[in-house]
């Protein structure tokens, strides 16, 4: 009985055809697809879709389909964790995301205790990476080299009047804690340190009370809708007062809600926006992606998530297996300067991206995001 | 001193919003004894409308600013008021004699769909308004009041005293007050409670619409979850003014407007919400029904 069965499977095997095997090699992606992040879990979508399709067209993995799994997080760490229990129960062997720290957060051990690789790609929140987690990477930078910029920047502004503030959330929070404390340890005290409510849209009070301490200049260490809405209304109370942010404003959406008169001049850290990715092979892939999807890329985290697939995909090729641990050895140990579209990946034992990627954007009188030197 | 003043603008202008919205809760409650719970969905309702209105006028070129802006509240009042009309149609009437929890499930549903339509229709991203109104300030006395506030709150103080002249000095106004005193009584005295409760589907609507379109233009971007959150505090404004009293509403909105403003000032931004609706409890164990409510005797 045992016999016939192994010949009926190994004659169905066979059958099955010479180039792939039925079943396919499942990544995961959890992204914000709704919610006020849609915009940036979109992209990451059409990344991973791109990407998957590229794969299968050279031949798939390990002799196997990919299949990109996505789920939507909506933004919120409460819907984030019932994705995250989905994707575990669908077989996926590593996940791509998600967008927000405090959404990520939410998944972490999720993950960790199912034994799946995690690969974050806009989470810049320090801690992510400071619980020992071994499955859990990055491919966006961290935190601490953002604080560390940010008050060079300001720094330079000349500026001896600071105001930061952030909205309470684990990544806002934790830049402007950094941020405040590089400041203070150079002499500089902060006139104001506060936090607004994010998913709201009257902005004015905290306005009008930033405007009653006169600062020179203000970092806002929030996400795109609110810096959006901070500026317009900040405009329309016609105020003047340089405003800087963090990478969460990197969003093209920003000029939309904010308007180009709003948001021209306001400034922003961030690792270098998709149209100033150099390497051929990353132009390559932008003209790829305007092909396929009619327009460019436009957010840096889309890309940032192309890179995480990439990197599974090479871990899986290079250890060639699925299991959690041997991947997450070779991310480790084994991938050294991989040519990723946003720039050389490597990892540290922690799981954070290796390297400087924060630059410096102005918006300009067009609205376009202009890298400063 | 200036941080008060700006405060006190930026809080009647959001209050007058709240205003708005809260008549449309206290009209129909009034009436109905109802809590109409999609009412947040239909100001939402109101916003989108405005937002596809106004795009497609500026991109015919045809029409003038003013003008326009006229001509594009009238129209997201009409359309709003008809779903109202709708809404209550379908979801209010066939439950009328029911127990009054039917009514109450039928609104939570009601809302539901209204909010999944406009997700299904316009997409899960917030959407964005044009920007029709100058964006810049007003210096009044020593003051930069945004240009646009001062055309929100002038908006809606015109409509509330175009509805309290309504309610107050006219023939079917004084209907609609009978009604929301003794619904029997009013039929006995040959008023139609069936088209009042129409007018009131019209009304209360319309002007919710409304406030949806005022947001737009003050904000810029609008969700569609928004009907939950402003849903939420001009209910709570209907309560704190007294339920089923039309000024009542109107100063509730205004007051927890400014209230909420001025706490976000000078206690905390991070718990302006609490200190809305602390307020709301605290004016609501010294004089439960409400500013304005009436002490309405029980009867025995």
């Amino acid at each position: 009985m045992k016999n016939l069965v192994g010949v009926l499977s190994l004659a169905l095997g066979l059958a099955a055809g010479p180039a792939r095997a039925a079943d396919p090699i499942k990544i995961g992606m959890i992204a914000p697809l709704t919610g006020a992040w849609a915009s940036e879990g979109q992209e990451m979508k059409r990344n991973g879709e791109l990407l998957a399709a590229e794969l299968n067209a050279k031949g798939g993995l390990l002799g196997k389909n990919v299949e990109l799994v996505v789920e939507d997080d909506g933004g919120d760490p409460r819907t984030a964790s019932l994705a995250a229990q989905r994707l575990t129960s669908r077989g996926v062997v590593a996940v791509i995301g998600t967008y927000g720290s405090a959404v990520t957060e939410a998944t972490q051990t999720i993950f960790d205790e199912e034994g799946i690789l995690q690969i974050a790609n806009g989470s810049t929140a320090v801690r992510l990476t400071e619980k020992g987690l071994p499955y859990f990477f990055r491919t966006c930078p961290r935190d601490d080299e953002q604080g560390r910029v940010a008050a060079a920047v300001i720094q330079k502004s000349g500026a001896k009047r600071v105001a930061l503030v952030h909205d309470s959330s684990a990544y806002s929070k934790g830049l402007a804690d950094e941020i405040n404390g590089i400041l203070k340890s150079k002499g500089v005290t902060p006139v104001f340190f506060e936090a607004l409510t994010p998913k709201e849209q009257d902005y004015s009070a905290i306005l009008s009370k930033l405007r009653a301490v006169s600062p020179e200049i203000v970092f806002f260490t929030g996400y795109y809708p609110e810096a959006g809405l901070l500026l317009k209304q900040k405009r329309q109370m016609g105020w003047n007062v340089p405003f800087v942010g963090g990478d969460a404003i990197n969003n093209p959406d920003l000029v939309k809600l904010a308007g180009k008169e709003a948001a021209q001049g306001f400034r922003f850290l961030s690792p270098p926006v998709p149209k100033d990715l150099d390497t051929p092979e990353a132009r390559a892939y932008v003209a790829a992606y305007q092909k396929k999807y009619g327009e460019e890329p436009k957010s840096i985290y889309g890309v940032l998530a192309g890179d995480g697939f990439r990197v599974i995909a090479r871990a899986i090729e290079a250890t060639k297996s699925t299991d959690a641990k041997k991947l997450r050895d070779y991310l480790v140990g084994g991938l050294k300067d991989f040519p990723g579209y946003t720039g050389r990946i490597a990892f540290n034992a922690k799981g954070d991206r290796v390297g400087e990627l924060y630059r410096v954007y102005m918006v300009d009188a067009a609205g376009r995001f202009v890298l400063q030197p | 001193m200036r941080l008060f003043l700006e405060q006190c603008t930026n809080g009647l202008a959001v209050g007058s919003i709240y205003a708005l919205i809260a008549l449309g809760y206290t009209m129909v409650y009034g009436v109905l004894k109802l809590i109409n719970f999609a009412h947040g969905d239909l100001f939402t309702f109101g916003a989108y409308l405005g937002m596809t209105l106004l795009a497609s006028m500026l991109a015919s070129e045809r029409v003038e600013v003013g003008l326009g802006l006229v001509l594009l509240v009238v129209m997201v009042m009409g359309l709003v008021a008809v779903l109202g009309v709708v809404l209550e149609r379908v979801a209010y009437r066939p439950v009328r004699s029911a127990p009054r929890l039917n009514a109450v499930v039928s609104a939570l549903g009601a809302s539901i769909f209204l909010q999944n339509a406009l997700m299904l229709a316009y997409g899960g991203s917030p959407q964005r308004y044009e920007e029709v109104l100058p964006q810049t300030a007003l210096s009044v006395f020593g003051l930069q009041i945004p240009v646009v506030r001062i055309a929100v709150v002038v908006a809606a103080v015109a409509m509330m005293a175009v509805l309290y002249f309504f309610v107050q000095r006219t023939r079917v106004g004084a209907a609609i007050r009978a009604t929301a005193i003794d619904p029997d009584a009013a039929r006995l005295m040959g008023i139609d409670v069936n088209r009042i409760v129409m007018l009131v589907f019209v009304v209360g609507p319309a002007l919710g619409g409304a406030a949806g379109l005022l947001v737009g233009l003050l904000y810029g971007s609008i969700s569609f979850t928004m009907g939950w959150s402003y849903g939420m505090k001009a209910f709570t404004a209907a309560i704190l003014g007294g339920i089923g009293n039309i000024p009542g509403a109107m100063l509730g909105g205004l007051l927890l407007g400014l209230v909420e403003a001025l706490g976000a000032a000078y206690l905390s931004m991070a718990w302006r919400d609490a200190i809305a609706y602390g307020v709301l409890i605290l004016i609501l164990i010294v004089r439960p029904s409400g500013l304005l409510g009436e002490r309405v005797a029980d009867k025995v």
